[in-house]
Order: C-alpha cells, then structure tokens, then sequence
C-alpha cells in the first residue's frame, strides 16, 4: 500500500484554480523531486499534505489514514495524528529565532511529553551531529549561515520521527555555495531511505538522488517518471520546453 | 543647609514618592490591560474587536489631560450616578493613565504582532504545536522582543506624564517644587525637580538597555 495516496485533489485560490484534480501516491522509501514552472502548485500540493492548506475537493490518505476523503476532512484529533507523520522543511528555515538551535529542536518533543527528557536531549545531539551542527548547540539561529540554518531546521523536522519529509525548496533561499551541505544532508537521508517528497529547481538533486521526478506544469502533473527517464526522454512538450529553459 | 533640605527637597522626594507609585501602579496595570486589548482587537467576534478599536482611537486621539480632568471633575458632574462617581483624587489619576496607557500599550503589541511572519505559525503546526502552545512558546515571546523597545520609549514619556497630576492636584513632586518656589522666592526647586525627573528616567533607560541586551538572541 502506498504511505501517501492522493486522489483528484482540486484546489482553489478565490476563483483561481490552483491544483486541478491532482492524483498521484508515494511509496515507502521513495524519494520525488517535484518541479515545475513558478506559479504551477508545487508548493500549493506540499503545503495541502499537511494540512497548511485545506484543499476544496478530492481525497489525502496517509498511511492508510485518510486526513480528507472526497472533500471531507477528518476530526481535528485525527488530523493532528495524521499530519504528526509527516515533517516539512520552508524555503525559509522557519526556525525560532528566540530559541537556540537546541532550544528549537527540543522545543516539540517536550510539549508533547512522550518521551523523558534525557532521551530528546540524546536525540536532539545525536541529530546535530548527523547535520555537522554539534558544536552550535547553544547559538540563536541569527549567528548561522542560511545553510547552517536549513540543516538545524532538517533536524528540527526529524526530532519528532516523521515517516515522511517534506522540502519545499529547501536550497532556493541559500547563497550557490551553501547548498551542497544540505543536500548532502537531504541526500544521507535518502541513502537512509527516508521517503521524502521534495520541490527542487535543483535539477542535479533531482537526477541523482530521487527514485521519481514529477513534472508540474498549471495545477497539474503532467509528466511523473524514474530520473533517468524523465531527463533523457521526456515525453510532453511541456516538459521538453520547461528542461530546455532550466537544465544544462 | 539642613534647614534648606528639610524645608524643599524632603517634601519634593516624598512627592516622588507619589509619582513613582502611580508610574508603576500605571505600568503593572496598563501592560496587561493593553495587551488584553491587543487580543481583543484581533477578536473574530467582531462587535468587540470594533468597540476596542474605537476605545483605542479615542484615547489615544484626546488628549490624556482632558481625560483626567474628565474623570477627577467631569464624572462627578454626572446626573444621578454622579455621586457614586467621585473617587480619590489619586486613584482618579491612576484611573486616567491605566485607561490612557493601556490603549498606547495595545498599540504597541498589534505592531509586535503584525510583525511575526506567518512562516513561525506555520512550523509550529507542523511541529505539532497546539494553538495555546504557539501562542505562549513562540509568539508572545517574540512579540514582547519586538515591543520592547516601544514600551522602553512610553514608559519614559510615563515619567514625564505623571508631571499632569498637578493640574488635578495631587501633590506629586512637580506640587512640591512650585509650592517651594512659591514660598521661597527662588527658581532652584524647578532644577531639583528636573534632576529627580531625569534620575528616574535615567533609571528606566538602564534598566530597559538591559532588558534588550539580555534578550538579543544573539
Ligand atoms: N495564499 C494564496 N492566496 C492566493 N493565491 C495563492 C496563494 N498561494 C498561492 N497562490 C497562487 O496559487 C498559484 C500556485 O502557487 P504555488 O505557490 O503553489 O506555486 P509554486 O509552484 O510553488 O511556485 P514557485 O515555484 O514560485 O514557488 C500561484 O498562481 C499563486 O499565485
Ligand atoms: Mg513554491
């Protein structure tokens, strides 16, 4: 069964359709780049997985849990269990900018008072070191870098164990030569396979690290296919176009 | 000399007195109350938030003497509940700058408020923060970072303002320097006033550079 199934997903902004009955599913462990032209619903798509936008019809099933069906979402306690499975990255970081970088990755494990502290806190430095952070610990997010700042908020993300991960251009906010240390971070997880969808103009990441490529292009999917594939025989026009514009 | 000290200076420090108690009975109680105000005006049960944006306007678009005046002399005027109106003239005057403060305070906070990016809403839900948890943990905090500096600034034009209870004549320490200057026929009580005046707002600035040192972030 796939973890994430999303069924004729329509979305509107005002009289704007903005995601125009979209279906596709996520297996375990897969990775996906989704890209597309600005403007095409990339983020719009992410955003409605979990829940930070509410969709207008259509279905979202993750793992086996349908957090709406044909337009009906389910009860807040659910949703909340639901979308708890899943973690989410900003172009932005988003991190708390009042909380050192420990501070913000305890921060959510601690509310939810699941667990005793000394294992959130083993956690939260076990992460820092996966991410190359040990020794920031203890800064605010305002003494790092904007590639230092991504990979605290991957590791933020991951505090909570998410089944999966979402990126919503995680690299576009960042200076050429900080991107390569988080997508060296975003590719270990991979290699973990951690199933992780993740919009990217990054076409290098794409081709090498994703299992598939989505093509978005006007609130559809228009193309979805293996790396390989995809790039070297794209099928639609659009596709075509759009590589052309974006890629060597 | 001694006689100099007991006869102006004594009773101008216990007129400070006076104007350090309605200063901090005036910010303990306005803050909270603005603040209150500032969620109100956000309020989705509009009558409210419009009552409050009206209130605010108007205290702050009148004048804090006409207020205070209104409420020492005005209300007392009232027909029929006028006389259930009339307080002591220094709870009147607290009266008159609570309200009055509470509404700049309000003031104050919305624009802390308006400033937090929504992306900080956004990450606490997907963190699986509750509403009242994104509001304590990660908003207010930000929020009153944000403020600081406003509420640094209004809390020294407090100081200043308190200097208006002379003309609803509660004796705070402005009272006690034009009465010695009065009796003694010498200017020199306006320029202790003023020292007192600045030694407290001299205060308040320390103690607020601190408070934005101490919470830099950085
Ligand atoms: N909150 C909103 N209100 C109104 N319109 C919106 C809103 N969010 C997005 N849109 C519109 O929806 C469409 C899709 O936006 P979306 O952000 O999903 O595109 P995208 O593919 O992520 O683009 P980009 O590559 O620029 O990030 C755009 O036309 C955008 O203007
Ligand atoms: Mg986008």
């Amino acid at each position: 069964m796939a973890l994430i199934e999303v069924t004729n997903l329509k979305k509107s902004f005002g009289n704007q359709e903005v995601l125009k009955s979209i279906s596709f599913s996520v297996d375990k462990k897969e990775v996906i780049a989704m890209i597309g032209p600005s403007g095409s619903g990339k983020s719009t798509l992410l955003r409605s997985l979990i829940h930070l936008e509410e969709i207008d019809n259509g279905s979202i099933c993750i793992d086996g849990d349908f957090l709406v069906k044909d337009g009906q979402y389910a009860n807040q306690a659910d949703i909340r269990k639901i979308t708890g499975k899943m973690g989410m990255v900003f172009q932005h970081f988003n991190l708390f900018p009042h909380l050192t970088v420990k501070e913000n990755l305890i921060l959510a494990p601690k509310l939810r008072k699941s667990e005793s502290m000394e294992e959130i806190e083993k956690r939260c430095m076990d992460l820092l070191r996966k991410v190359g952070l040990s020794d920031k610990a203890n800064a605010y997010p305002s003494n790092l870098s904007g590639g230092q700042k991504q990979r605290v908020a991957i590791a933020r993300s991951l505090m909570l164990n998410p089944q999966i991960l979402l990126f919503d251009e995680p690299t576009s906010a960042l200076d050429p030569e900080l991107t390569g240390e988080v997508l060296k971070v975003m590719k270990d997880l991979a290699e973990e396979h951690m199933t992780m969808i993740v919009v990217t103009h990054e076409m290098g990441f794409a081709r090498e690290v994703a299992n598939r490529v989505i093509f978005m292009d006007g609130g559809e999917i228009i193309e979805s296919n293996e790396p390989e594939q995809f790039f070297q025989h794209p099928q639609h026009e659009r596709t075509k176009a759009f590589l052309h514009k974006n890629w060597k | 000399m001694v006689d100099y000290w007991n006869r102006i200076v004594w009773p101008m420090l216990e007129g400070a007195q006076m104007t350090i108690l309605l200063f901090f009975i005036a910010i303990l109680v306005s803050i909270p109350l603005g603040f209150i105000l500032t969620l109100a005006v956000q309020s989705r049960f509009k009558p409210l938030a419009w009552l409050s944006q009206i209130y605010i306007t108007v205290m702050r678009g009148t004048p804090l003497l006409l207020q205070l005046l209104l409420i020492c002399f005005g209300l007392p005027m009232l027909p029929v509940v006028g006389e259930y109106l009339v307080f002591d003239r220094f709870v009147a005057a607290c009266i008159g700058f609570v309200l009055n403060y509470a509404a700049y305070f309000a003031e104050i906070f919305r624009g802390g408020l308006i400033s937090i990016d929504k992306g900080q809403y956004e990450a606490a839900k997907v963190l699986g923060l509750t509403k009242w948890q994104t509001t304590t943990r990660i908003i207010l905090p930000q929020m009153f970072r944000v403020a600081l500096p406003a509420v640094a600034n209004e809390s020294i034009t407090l100081i200043k303002d308190t200097a208006l209870l002379y003309a609803v004549a509660v004796p705070e320490l402005l009272h006690f320097a034009q009465t010695a200057v009065n009796r003694e026929f010498t200017i020199v009580p306006y320029f202790i006033a003023g020292v007192i005046y600045l030694a407290m707002t001299l205060i308040l600035t320390v103690f607020f550079k601190w408070l934005e040192r101490r919470y830099k972030y950085e």
